[in-house]
């Protein structure tokens, strides 16, 4: 067999080998099993856990749909108002952190002034913060001030945790854009605010929308920090979900994942389609 | 999003005469909207540390140092070291595995097969860790299919226990942050040019030999970005040991929870969290130390 290949097809040095390639497909498709695993459980016509199912059916998509369309008393909360939520959430996020995201990129890659270096590791912290202690430390900022927020402390949040991956993906792309564009365009006599949202900002448009995405990707899975954060009016999918497995697995929840997971594979997809070759910036 | 008075006021020759200043001060303007909320995640932390040295009861007026004494009551220490012997053995396997596919997806040519690769990468790092959760919880049950598959091999006879303890969390563990690794590993070796790997089989190096000389050492920065990233992301870990662990993996994030949940404890939380905040920063200092030197020296030596 492998005498075969390498006559037909030699392996030039800096290609990866049949068996590196092997190796690694079997490696990532380890990696995404227990995502695979739900979705095909969701499918399962038992009603345990057993795996493979030994029937297949769709009974828990349409019992899924039966929570969603009349959710029964004891749920604490319905699931189209979890869902409203995260969306809301979400969509807030992105809006936001995308906003202040420009304007820093643009400093970070343009402009050479004093505490540049702090500046870059301080927007890269929130990567590395314990996620914990960012729950128990904005859930003591959000108890000790004098007035309530509701959903806007989620948003707060997410901001923050979502803001090194869109300046990244910004800066990634501005570093693209040569300054010579925005110097013709202040040279034709644009100001230099408007070469900089005429100019730069569109030519810097799939950074954005790639940070933007996956803004909305955080915020819409993130789970720890929100779990100390929420309140019972105030929940997005994932706290719903836990709250309705946390005494007893039951599959329709893994109809709702394969529905949560869909999404995320369709927006992580357009994703690498926007970024393209370099791959996506972390 | 923009600023339009500095802009708009700001006199062209003024801009030039003390342009240091114009230039640091326009940039922090720039910077101001995103490091507002930084400042939250700022003051946030120092509020944790203000906490931890607090008491029951009177956490802000109290000042005392017993949380942190209570952290070295056996319990709690060998809920610390517990947490960071899986953050370490995770850190390790999750790097070893990582450095195949990080050097496959760098030199991989399909533009589709390399978009399914990303996405398969991305995917565990990006869905949910509650929803892989459950699906562990399939994997490792009693009934689960790991254990269907040992049987069907004739590797055991009886179910074996892999969930709610050590084993099913450290998978657990490993999966989650896997993508942490691969990240850093893929763009270093994709910053290497393939003429390093050209010249050393002319000098007539096997393709293992090419590997472990010339790709591994120059991707060292690279790797130990990922195994400084994982130990990091899984010292602090709280969904994978919450729902694989039970209560019978005290991580330590895990610990954090329960000490504000059921036991209404906010200077023990603090304290706990204050350490992994330090353990979490020392790391990284660490990391960022040995990576510069070494970026330095591949540096001067090309």
């Amino acid at each position: 067999m492998s005498k075969k290949i390498r006559r037909s097809q030699p392996l030039l040095p800096g290609e990866t080998g049949r068996f590196a390639a092997i190796v690694s497909a079997v490696i990532l498709f380890l990696a995404v099993t227990p995502i695979l695993t739900m979705i095909v459980m969701s499918f399962s016509g038992s009603a345990n856990l057993d795996f493979p199912p030994s029937s297949y059916s769709l009974q828990w998509y349409k019992a899924a749909w039966q929570t969603f369309v009349s959710p029964d008393e004891s749920d604490v909360l319905s699931l189209g108002k979890a869902m409203t939520t995260s969306l809301m959430v979400a969509c807030l996020t992105m809006i936001f952190a995308t906003l202040i995201a420009v304007p820093a990129s643009y400093a970070l890659t343009r402009c050479e002034f004093r505490g540049k270096a702090f500046a870059m590791q301080l927007m890269s912290l929130p990567l590395v913060f314990p996620m914990v202690v960012l729950g128990l430390a904005l859930l003591l900022v959000f108890d000790s001030l004098p007035f309530h927020l509701s959903t806007s402390r989620l948003v707060i949040a997410h901001v923050i945790l979502a803001l090194p991956f869109v300046i990244k993906n910004c800066t990634a792309s501005m570093m693209t854009i040569g300054s010579e564009v925005e110097e013709a365009a202040q040279m034709l006599g644009a100001s230099p605010t408007r070469a900089i949202v005429d100019v730069v900002v569109p030519l810097m448009k799939s950074g954005i929308l790639a940070g933007m995405l996956l803004a909305f990707i955080v915020s819409f899975n993130e789970f720890t920090v929100t779990y100390f954060l929420y309140n019972i009016d105030v929940m997005t999918v994932p706290i719903w979900m836990y709250s309705r497995t946390v005494s007893s697995l039951d599959p329709t929840v893994f109809s709702f994942a394969v529905l949560i997971v869909l999404i995320d594979f369709v927006l992580i997809w357009a994703l690498e389609k926007l970024v393209g070759e370099g791959g996506v910036s972390f | 999003m923009q600023n339009p008075p500095i802009t708009r006021q700001e006199d062209a020759a003024k801009l030039r005469r003390n342009r240091p200043f114009s230039a640091t001060a326009r940039a922090w303007l720039f910077l101001t909207p995103s490091m507002l909320f930084l400042a939250v995640l700022i003051v946030a932390s120092l509020l944790v540390l203000r906490m931890s040295v607090g008491t029951k009861g009177a956490e802000w007026s109290g000042f005392s140092l017993d949380s942190y004494a209570q952290l070295f009551e056996p319990y709690y220490l060998k809920s610390l070291l517990l947490t960071l012997r899986l953050a370490l053995i995770s850190a390790v396997i999750a790097v070893v595995l990582a450095i195949p596919v990080g050097y496959t997806m760098a030199r991989l040519k399909s533009p589709l097969i390399r978009r399914v690769f990303l996405a398969a990468v991305l995917l565990p790092l990006l869905v949910n860790l509650l929803l892989q959760s459950y699906g562990w919880l399939v994997i490792l049950g009693p009934a689960g299919m790991l254990n269907q598959a040992l049987k069907g091999m004739g590797l055991i006879t009886r179910p074996i226990m892999m969930l709610y303890n050590q084993n099913g969390v450290l998978m657990g563990l490993v999966q989650t942050a896997f993508p942490l690794a691969v990240l850093p590993i893929a763009s270093a070796m994709r910053g290497i040019s393939r003429s390093y790997e050209e010249a050393a089989a002319t000098l007539g190096a096997s393709r293992f030999q090419v590997f472990r000389q010339v790709i591994l050492p120059m991707s060292l920065p690279g790797i130990i970005t990922g195994a400084t990233l994982v130990f990091a992301y899984n010292a602090s870990s709280f969904v994978v040991p919450l729902l694989l662990g039970g209560r019978r993996v005290p991580m330590l994030a895990v610990m954090v929870h329960d000490q504000i949940a059921p036991l209404m404890n906010w200077p023990a939380a603090s304290a706990a969290g204050v350490v992994l905040i330090i353990t979490t920063l020392a790391i990284m200092t660490l990391s960022e130390f040995v990576t510069g030197r070494r970026r330095r020296m591949l540096e001067a030596s090309q």
